[in-house]
Order: structure tokens, then sequence, then C-alpha cells
């Protein structure tokens, strides 16, 4: 049976020797201070103490002012926002507006298009026609009026829009106003992209 | 006096003015706190309404049917309605009141006279009045004319409005909300839980010049927005749809009509048409309360021969006859029961298979083979189909239609039910029985609204998708060729001929209730089918109501043509390739 006892093993003496040392303590000296070293820096020390104070308070002060100056701004933007956003509710009720199928259905009859009511195809795999391909026959004008929407009085077609009046890119990218376009001419088949 | 004294005084008159100053210190830190700090709060603390906007209702593909914008009340204030000085680049005038009524009226669209007597009519009720409604929700190019007025006792107050960006389309589903915000009818009610929204509040804090103080906001109550109501209608569609039923409703002069376009695999609901309809932006403009909702909903109605493949597919089900089964077709058919069937028409015996009965849309014939089946059973086939009851669509309203059960028939009804008489469905019912046929047996049920969409991006409130099997599959696919031959064979089948496809339809001609227990002299005119025959995609019901200028099927047929085709067109359907089958009609 062992036991968990701690023994001390060492027969070495445990406390340090004191007598080796004892010669440097006697070399030690005192020095008198002098009393000028003191009051100089309290001076200083003063002085700090109020710049910092000071300086709390400019910085204080200044941050106050940068809010109040930032509050002025959050409100100038805020009011712009508002009317930022008051212009595009605006104008996307515009473009929802005429987007609606009834302002489509009557563009495209003043522009002279008309719906075909008899589907064809034409299966590019084989080149046969599926279904029987007819000519659209004109439909009733105006048929779009029967399925009001009183958002469009007043919204004029396109066919009747000012002359250039909307807008300088219509101006611009059209050809002269009043001269036809010129007829497509088919040379070698239809025109398609180049595929690389 | 001894210094002790002084200082005994001192002392006393310091304790004094310390104890004045406490007092007073506790007076208002405690005393009085709250109710001067609030007073003081009161005074730059500012209370504003933060709107929550209604939810949209969307169609199929995500186009607006309904959506919320933000509107102004104008309103003055006539006790200081009078000349005000306007300052414009450094340059004092004075405007003078007439001139601003006269502003005002131009821009709100009310002649100046009127103006004037608001605030001279709201004087000679109470001199003090300071409220006066000039206009409700006016739109941000009005209101920004308005305030550029800079008239000082002309007043906006925020209101949401609602704008229904494509007019007529879908406006008889749609519905409307009142000025106040208050959803009336259609979707608009029938969701109204989806859509609806909360207006919260906050408050904030602002200088003497009204320049909010930073950090001082505090959200007191939430706004919430509504949720998205998605619908499976393709406003596109719809608006054709309308268009061609407007068009021949005018054309036959007929008193309402609807169409509806039903995909055949889902039950979803493509276009729902009503004439007459309503504009949800000028609700006024549509005077006959009656014609703002949708009749195909809410009207229901004897339909007539178009429930005729309800019976041949219910017979052709219970194994008591096939196409082909035989019968000889009278004018004149009195079963034993005493009941008296008429066909429509003078015609002599014909020997006619349940395909030819179709074709014939003979009454006598009908009678012969749906005598084959119990009351009971048919009743049961009817339920099975929907008869009866409201689908699935949730739409405000909806109208059950009147099936009586199988034992309160009299001898006439047990006979007029095998043919569409002596029943009302709605004509939504008609389409879901056709939908049933065309989808091999399979009932769907009937989607108006494929569900609510939150903010968030998750869809509730999903509707069931689950089919019932109401007859076999044979059975539909039997049912749907003696259709296909009614559109080849039938008396109108150059009218609703759609060249290079496959189609089924049936019509219908039925006796129009005159409200007092008996019949009017209007007809109600139907055709209802689906094509393509070989893999039937999309149902189309049409009917008219007593169209004076043509009183027979041929009336609603070209809006059956006409609408099959652009389903046809605009859903990429291929033309048909197989032959269509050939049955017997005559023996």
């Amino acid at each position: 049976m062992s036991d968990n006892l701690a023994r001390v093993l060492t027969t070495e003496p445990l406390r340090p020797d004191f007598t080796e040392r004892s010669g440097a303590d006697e070399r030690r000296h005192i020095e008198i201070v002098s009393p000028s070293t003191h009051t100089r820096p309290r001076v200083v020390y003063a002085l700090s103490a109020v710049a910092c104070v000071g300086a709390v308070i400019v910085a204080q002060l200044l941050l106050s002012v940068g809010i109040s100056q930032g509050a002025y701004e959050i409100s100038a933007l805020r009011a712009s926002q508002v009317e930022l956003g008051r212009t595009a509710d605006s104008v996307s009720e515009d473009l929802i507006r005429v987007s609606s199928p009834q302002s489509l259905a009557a563009n495209a009859e003043a522009l002279g298009m008309v719906s075909n009511s008899t589907p064809a195809y034409l299966r590019l795999s084989d080149g046969a026609v599926l279904g029987a391909p007819t000519s659209a026959s004109g439909g009733a004008a105006g048929a779009a009026s029967l399925v009001p929407n009183s958002l469009l009085t007043g919204v004029p077609l396109v066919t009747q829009l000012p002359a250039g009046g909307q807008g300088t890119s219509v101006a611009s990218g059209a050809p002269a106003a009043g001269t036809a376009p010129a007829a497509v001419t088919v040379a070698d088949g239809l025109p398609s992209p180049t595929t690389r | 006096m001894s210094s002790k004294r002084r200082i005994a005084a001192t002392i006393v008159v310091l304790v004094a003015i310390i104890g004045v100053f406490v007092v007073r210190l506790v007076d208002i830190q405690v005393v009085r706190a709250d109710t001067l700090s609030a007073d003081s709060l009161g005074n730059r603390s500012v209370e504003r309404t933060v709107y929550g906007s209604r939810g949209e209702i969307l169609d199929a593909n995500g186009v607006v049917l309904a959506g919320t914008v933000m509107r102004y009340d104008v309103a003055l204030s006539p006790k200081n309605a009078s000349p005000f000085t306007r300052t414009v680049d450094g340059v004092e005038t004075t405007v003078p009141l007439a001139q601003s009524v006269a502003d005002i009226g131009a821009i709100v669209g009310l002649p100046t006279e009127q103006v004037q007597a608001l605030i001279t009519e709201a004087l000679a009720d109470n001199p003090k009045s300071d409220y006066a409604l000039v206009a409700r929700q006016v739109g941000v190019d009005a209101f920004r004319a308005l305030s550029a007025l800079d008239i000082p006792w002309l007043t906006f107050q925020q209101n949401p409005g609602r704008v229904y960006p494509n007019g007529a389309v879908a406006g008889n589903l749609v519905g409307f909300v009142s000025s106040a915000g208050e959803a009336q009818a259609g979707l608009e009610v029938g969701q109204d839980s989806c859509l609806a929204s909360n207006n919260g509040s906050e408050t904030y804090e602002r200088g003497a010049d009204g320049v909010r103080l930073p950090e001082s906001t505090v959200t007191t109550e939430p706004a919430s927005d509504g949720s998205d109501v998605i619908t499976t209608i393709d406003s596109d569609l719809q608006f054709f749809v309308q268009k061609v039923l407007a068009e021949q409703a005018q054309k036959t002069g007929a008193a309402w009509g609807n169409v509806i376009v039903q995909e055949v695999k889902t039950g979803k609901l493509v276009a729902v048409a009503d004439y007459p309809s309503v504009d949800p932006n000028d609700v006024s403009a549509t005077t006959n309360p009656e014609d703002r909702g949708s009749r195909a909903f809410t009207a229901s109605y004897e339909p007539g021969s178009t429930f005729k493949a309800l019976t041949a597919a219910s017979v052709i089900d219970a194994g008591v006859a096939t196409p082909e089964s035989q019968v000889v077709a009278p004018y004149r058919y009195l079963p034993e029961n005493g009941a008296n069937i008429n066909d429509s028409s003078s015609h002599p015996d014909l020997n006619l298979t349940l395909t030819g009965v179709l074709i014939e849309s003979s009454n006598t014939g009908t009678s012969q083979f749906g005598e084959r089946l119990t009351n009971q059973q048919r009743y049961d086939y009817m339920t099975k189909f929907g008869v009866g009851t409201e689908t699935e669509t949730g739409f405000p309203g909806e109208d059950p239609g009147i099936l009586h059960p199988a034992d309160e028939w009299d001898n006439q009804t047990q006979y007029a039910t095998m043919f569409g008489q002596g029943l009302t469905t709605t004509a939504l019912q008609v389409s879901s029985i056709y939908q049933t046929i065309a989808n091999g047996g399979v009932r769907m049920p009937v989607q108006l609204v494929s569900g609510c969409r939150a903010a968030d991006g998750t869809l509730t409130d999903v509707p069931a998708a689950e089919g019932t099997q109401v007859v076999s599959a044979e059975a539909a696919r039997d049912t749907a060729d003696i259709l296909e031959m009614v559109y080849q064979k039938a008396w109108l089948a150059d009218t609703w001929e759609i060249p290079g496809y496959r189609a089924a339809a049936k019509t219908g001609t039925a006796q129009m209730p005159d409200g007092n227990g008996g019949y009017s002299k209007g007809y109600l005119v139907s055709v209802s089918g689906f094509a393509p025959a070989d893999d039937p995609q999309y149902v189309v019901s049409v009917s008219l109501a007593d169209p004076v200028n043509m009183n027979s099927s041929a009336a609603p047929a070209p809006v059956f043509q006409e609408v099959m085709s652009q389903v046809l067109k605009k859903y990429r359907a291929v033309p048909s390739g197989a032959a269509a089958p050939d049955l017997p009609g005559t023996w």
C-alpha cells in the first residue's frame, strides 16, 4: 500500500542566507529634493485642465451645431424625398394607364393594325403549315371603347400627338415628318442577323 | 449686537431661503413633474398618421388590376376665406377672393359658382365655420397645382385612394371600394381579409421653425400594409373576351351575357367576362346596380340543352347507353308517368343514336335515355358535377343554383331535369360540367384566386387542387366524342368552325322566367364547349340573355368561335393532327 503524503526530501537549508547582502544596504544615501520642481508643474496642470474643459465645451458646441445643421438637412431631404416620391407615383400611374389593354388596342387600331382571329403556324422543322391561314379582316373600329377605362379620358392617341412635340428623341430619330419610310426591298431572302 | 447673534440670524435666513428653494424644487420636479413635461412636449410634439397601403389585386401574370395610390382631400376654411397677400420674388400682390375661388375651381374641375356657393352656404350655416370639403381624392398633379397657389385658408388631407389601371377589364370580378375606402363588391369584398391594411401613427418633436428634432421620432403604432391577391385571370384575354362579348351583345340586343374561359387541367378561370360591366374607376357610370357585379357568379338560370351533355355522361358512365345506342325520337313523347315532352320544332319520328340525339338536341330522345336511370341516380350525378352548390371560388354572393331533391321532382320535372329545365345553374357551374367531361371525368375545383401573397413572398390561402372523379375516363371520352360530333354536324357547324382545330361544343336555348312563376318570351341562349378535342385544354362557355334581334343559339356561336380561336392562338395550342372520330348520328 502506498500513501500520498508529501515528503520533504531535500536536506538543503530552506532559508536564504542574509549575511551576504547586508553590506549593500549600508551604501544607500538620501538627497534633499528641491521644492521648486513641484510648484511649476501645478500651473501647467491647471492650464491643461482648463484647456481640456474648454475643448470639451467647444467640441460639444460644434457637435450640437453639426447635429442641428443635420436636422435641417434631413428635413430638407425628407421634403425632397416626398416630392420625388410623388413625382414617381405620378409618372408610374401614367405609365400603367397607357399600358392598359384599352390604350394599346386603341393605339394599334389608330395605326391601322387589325387582329387575325384565324391562328396558323409554320413549323420550322419541315416547313409544314399548321392550321388554315386566312387574311385578317378589319375589326370594328373603336371596339376598345366597349370596355371603358375612365382613366384614359383625355389621353391622346399616338396618332393625335402633335408632330415633334413629344420630346426631341422622336423628332430627331424619325425621318423628316411627312415622308413615307422607304419600302423594304428583299434581295436575298428575308434579312436576318448574322450569328456566329 | 454680538457677532454670535448675527451669525445665528444669518443661518436662520439662509435655512429659510434654502427651504423655499427645496419646496419649489420638489413641487416642480416631483409633484407637478408629469403635467409640466407633458405640456412642454405638447408644445413641440406632433402626431402623424402613417398610412398602410391596401394590397393589390393582380392577374396571373402580375398585371395590376387594383392598386393603391396617395390622393388628397381638399378643404377650405370658410371663415378665413378672404383676399390674401402672396409674395412672388419679393413682390407682394394681393389676391382677391374671386380669383382664388376661380383658380381652385379650375384645378379641381368645379364651376366657380359652386366653390363660391360652398363658402357662402357654410357661412350662412355657421358664421364661424372652419371646414368645408372642396374635393375628395384629387391626384398628385392637382394637389401640386393647388399648393402652388399658396392660399393660406386651403388645407389638404392625405387619403389613400384605389385605382384600377385597366378600367373595366375584370371590373366585374375585382369590384370596387367606396370613397371612404370600404370594400363594396367583388374580390375587394371577398378577399378583404387578405387586402386590408392598418394605418399606424408616429409622434415626433419639432422646433419653432417646424424642423423635426433629431432622434425624437417615436412610432406609437406601426402601420401594416395589406397583402396582394393573385387571381388566375389573364388581363389581356379578359379584355379581348369582354370586347367580343360586348360587340355581339349589342349587335343582338341581348339584355346581358357572360363568357367564361376555364383551364381544363387545373379548373382555373382564365377569363370571366360580363356584359354590361362596370369600370371600377367610375362606378356611377353604370346606372343599374345589378350590372356592377358578375352575373356569371351571381345569376342562376335554367341552362337548357347544354345540360344534355351531363345526362349523356351519366347514362354512359352508368353503363345503360353507349354513343351508338339507338332510340326513335318522336316530336312529342308521352311517358307513362303522365309527363308531356316536346321538341322545339315539329318533326317526323327520327331514328337517332345517343350521338344523334345531341346533334339534333332532341328533348324526346334525351328523355328516353335519361329514364334508364332512377331519379336519385341522376340527382347524385348532378351533385357530383357540382350542380346545386356554390363553386370553390369564394366569390361573394355566389349563387348555388336551385336543385330540388329527387323525391320532390314532379312528373314533368323528372323529365325536364334531363335537358336542363326544372333546375338552375350559374354559367360557372355549366363551365365546370364541361371541364369535367373534357378532363377525363375529373372535376377540378373552380379557381379564381390562386393565393394571398404577403410582402415577404409567402403565398397563403392557396386553394385545394384535388380533383374528384365524377364519371369514368371512358365515359368522359365517349361524351367528348359525342360533343365533337355535335360541333361538326349541328346546324351551327359553319358558324363556329375554327379552321385547323378539332373542338367540341353544345348549344342551349332555355326559356327565361318572367318573374311571376311562368316563362317569358325571351330565351337564354348559350354555347359551351372545349378545344382541342384531341387533347382538351380550354373550356369556353358563352351565354346571352334575351338577344331580341337573334333569339337562337346562333347569337352566342360567333362569340364562342372568336374567343376559342383567340385562346388557342394565345396559348399556342398546336392545330390538331389526328382525324376526328366518326360516330353515326342516325340508324
